[in-house]
């Protein structure tokens, strides 16, 4: 971790549209604190503004920094900047091997390829999972594979991590261990999620609905307003899928 | 990475990449040199040795590594007992199997990593003209890691296929959908190589 400050994440104006819709609608956020959760249902942007966040949509109209760095203009400081662990593993994994995955990032920060493969390799083996450097990352399970993933994203120290609803569909004690991992992470954790309870512990709460956003503040008084609409929502929930 | 390199250790796998692909190049051309059929035992000999050499599991698992020449060899044995010209199909036979039993050592022996870095060393005069060596690296990674997964969707399909349809077999209407998953999990790995840095030269 490079400094123990949190870098604020300023959101200017973020508007983005996919084809004629518009998924964000002018977005003004400044986040500093380190444990902010992300709630909204589906479709209701929360995933967008996240790919936003990582740098990952060109055609947004406005501007995101973190810690003074525009992330998508200058994509080598983002490196540093954020990362972003996608809902399914499937979608994050980029090569064949585990070391290779693992390497990857770690090259494209700039490391030589002898110091990105020891960083590599340790970051594997402080895990426990040395023998994965040569084994096929598609022969893995579906909890190995998140576990991968996770282990590719914080060998790079990246000062804001950004979880995008990363566990669904894992069994429990699975969830549990990679949560508690990430929770220990030092820098700043930005989660994405429709369930209240993920997030109930942390700094500050976002709720996303239809592009803007409708409650911020601490979870204990986001949540329940959410829950209330979410109760009464739920009503005639298909009415607007 | 993954590929048919053996995991059984030789001495083999020590000797650098690009002195054993050098060296095959150079036996290739001295086997398609040798004009009769009874020297053409030579090199079909001297693989077999090497092979040994690795060991009795090794060599079992070269000879496996064969098999598909089988059918073609069989084929040059039909022929030339057809036109009684013996000596031709030993001098044919002799340099296939001996020619690709040393390419398959060569596979056997090396790994892929270090296959891609003698291509990108070889490939790097060609910068000049815009190609970009790691790039190409970077799209053999690629196709090793995408292929087990669109196989994988393609069975997925096929399953969600039988499990409403009365002809066990599925039809011609699974490729469309399998060719637009293979773009949306493409448009995905875009916004998973872009999210750690991009496509590296």
């Amino acid at each position: 971790m490079r400094g123990t400050d949190t870098p604020a994440i300023a959101i200017r104006g973020l508007t983005c549209r996919l084809g004629d819709r518009e998924v964000l609608t002018g977005l003004d956020l400044v986040l500093q604190e380190r444990r902010i959760g992300i709630l909204g249902r589906n479709g209701s942007g929360k995933s967008t503004l996240a790919r936003a966040m990582a740098g990952l949509i060109d055609t947004i109209e406005g501007s995101i920094t973190i810690g003074g760095d525009d992330i998508r203009k200058n994509r080598k400081a983002a490196l540093r900047a954020v990362g972003i662990l996608f809902q399914n593993p499937e979608h994050q994994i980029i090569f064949p091997t585990g070391l290779e995955e693992v390497r990857f990032g770690l090259a494209q920060m700039g490391h030589s390829k002898a110091e990105a493969t020891r960083l590599a390799r340790e970051a594997l083996a402080r895990f426990g999972r040395a023998s994965w450097a040569e084994r096929s990352t598609a022969a893995l399970s579906q909890g190995q594979k998140h576990l991968l993933c996770v282990i590719s994203l914080l060998a790079m120290e990246p000062a804001v991590l950004i979880l995008d609803e990363p566990f669904s569909g894992l069994d429990i004690p699975t969830e549990r261990a990679l949560r508690r991992v990430l929770e220990d992470y030092p820098g700043t954790l930005v989660q994405i999620t429709h369930d209240p309870q993920v997030i109930a512990g942390y700094d500050r709460a976002l709720w996303i609905d239809d592009g803007r956003v409708r409650g911020d503040g601490p979870p204990g008084a986001v949540i329940p307003d959410y829950l209330a609409a979410m109760t009464a929502e739920g009503t005639d929930a298909f009415a607007d899928l | 990475m993954l590929s048919l390199t053996s995991e059984i250790p030789t001495p083999f796998h020590r000797v650098p990449a690009g002195a054993k692909l050098a060296l095959l190049a150079a036996a290739s051309v001295a086997i398609f040199a040798i004009p009769s059929p009874a020297l053409m035992a030579l090199p079909v000999i001297l693989a077999a040795l090497l092979y040994l050499a690795c060991g009795l599991r090794f060599a079992r698992q070269g000879l496996r590594a064969l098999r598909p020449l089988w059918p073609f060899l069989l084929l040059l044995t039909v022929w030339h007992g057809f036109t009684q010209d013996w000596g031709n199909g030993m001098l044919l036979g002799g340099r296939l199997l001996s020619t690709v039993a040393l390419a398959n050592l060569v596979t056997m022996t090396t790994r892929l990593e270090a296959m891609i870095a003698v291509m990108a060393r070889l490939l790097a005069p060609l910068r000049v003209f815009g190609v970009k060596p790691g790039r190409i690296a970077f799209a053999i990674g690629l196709v090793l890691r995408l292929t087990p997964t669109l196989l994988d969707r393609g069975r997925q399909l096929g399953l969600a296929w039988r499990a409403r349809a009365r002809r066990r077999r599925p039809g011609w209407q699974i490729v469309l959908p399998l060719c637009l998953t293979a773009l949306d999990d493409a448009d995905h790995i875009a916004d998973a190589v872009k999210a750690r840095g991009g496509i590296p030269d």
